[in-house]
């Protein structure tokens, strides 16, 4: 078992839904895909009354890889927002359709089970290793200075590389 | 009913809308049908009514045709509800209905027993939803469907079967990607994909 994050001493609120915002709109990511979660609410809301972001709320995750897909054909840079258990029930659309026709999408993952965050650690625990399965690249931001470079920069590599990318977002950067 | 006749009939119909097909013998016999850059081959089951709906929603003035098999929208049923939420007047919901999952070996699937994919759309929000029986029938629905403005769902009870003698497809999923790309930018006149070197 292989983790390459770390986490701050406490899990004090260190960054907030209202500064992920802001880094979606510097990388211009204005299409979100939502599968709504408590942890996510607050980001959810600001984005459906933000007239800058298109939102698609799905049913299920594996939808959203399709909608994002089709999304980037339309000329957008397209993100899906969804809790990692979530993104093990995409995991064939990722393969199938985003990986194998090599389709830019910015997965932006609430990391239950991270370390300390209560109720979910299995889902915590398969979460990385499922990214690194996937060949999917992807960065955790731990303080607050990081959340825009690592949402603008995952937005730029996603489209660089033609594939989909993941940030993990933690609850001190949600703030919840 | 066969599927490649109805095919046949709704080839005209089409004119430039970009089509989204699913994976098996309607991929194959669309592509015959109707070869053109504005064709994408899916290879996700189920996955065509989804990533039809986000090309529906972020190109409002095109038309999306979306040609679904039985068995894959089985695998992706949750897209019709979504689909029923969102309502993209420009997107065309075709299913091919024969029972069986056809490109896998050809086992018995739930249409096949007692459900109604007509109803279950029609319960999930989709506004116009109908069965048809005949090639006729078929491509009057279609062209409906195409004149209405409206999110509307074809569901056309074929036999199973793919239609011998076509044409393999040479097309490679990231070469499709790019020839769809590349369509839609000279079409709409926007930009899809990024520039390989940045302007200096």
């Amino acid at each position: 078992m292989v983790s390459t994050s770390t986490a701050p001493a406490d899990s004090a609120p260190v960054a907030g839904p209202e500064l992920i915002v802001d880094a979606l709109k510097q990388a211009g990511i204005d299409f979100l895909v939502v599968l709504p979660d408590l942890k996510l609410a607050r980001l959810h809301e600001l984005l459906e009354n933000d007239p800058y972001f298109t939102t698609v709320t799905v049913c299920r995750e594996e939808e959203g890889v399709g909608i994002c897909t089709g999304a980037f054909y339309g000329g957008r840079r397209a993100a899906m927002l969804i809790q990692n258990g979530g993104l093990f029930v995409a995991t064939n659309a990722l393969v199938s359709t985003a990986i194998m026709y090599e389709i830019p999408m910015v997965l932006l993952i609430y990391y239950a089970g991270d370390i300390g965050d209560r109720f979910f650690p299995t889902v915590g625990q398969y979460t990385e290793p499922v990214l690194q399965a996937l060949n999917i690249r992807y960065w955790v931001p731990r303080e607050a200075h990081e959340v825009v470079p690592t949402i603008t920069g995952a937005q730029v590599t996603a489209s660089d590389s033609m594939r989909p990318v993941a940030v993990l977002l933690t609850r001190p950067v949600l703030a919840v | 009913m066969k599927r490649y006749d109805c095919l046949k009939a709704i080839a005209d119909v089409a004119g430039d809308a970009i089509s989204v097909s699913s994976a098996g013998g309607v991929t194959l016999e669309w592509s015959n049908v109707r070869p053109s850059d504005a064709n994408l081959r899916v290879r996700t089951l189920g996955l065509c009514s989804s990533i039809g709906l986000g090309l529906a929603l972020t190109l409002p003035q095109r038309k999306v045709l979306v040609l679904d098999g039985d068995g894959a929208l089985l695998l992706n049923l949750s897209s019709l509800p979504t689909l029923g939420w969102q309502r993209p007047p420009n997107l065309i919901h075709c299913v091919f209905v024969n029972g069986v999952y056809e490109a896998s070996g050809g086992g018995r699937n739930a249409n096949s027993a007692n459900a109604d994919l007509v109803a279950i759309a029609k319960g999930a929000g989709v506004p116009h939803a109908v069965w048809v029986d005949s090639v006729e029938d078929f491509r009057r629905e279609v062209a409906a469907a195409f004149a209405r403005n409206e999110l509307s769902f074809v569901a056309a009870r074929v036999e199973p079967g793919v239609q011998p003698g076509l044409k393999g497809i040479d097309v490679q999923a990231v070469e499709n990607k790019f020839l769809l790309a590349r369509h839609i930018e000279r079409t709409e006149g926007i930009q899809v994909l990024a520039p390989a070197y940045p302007q200096r």
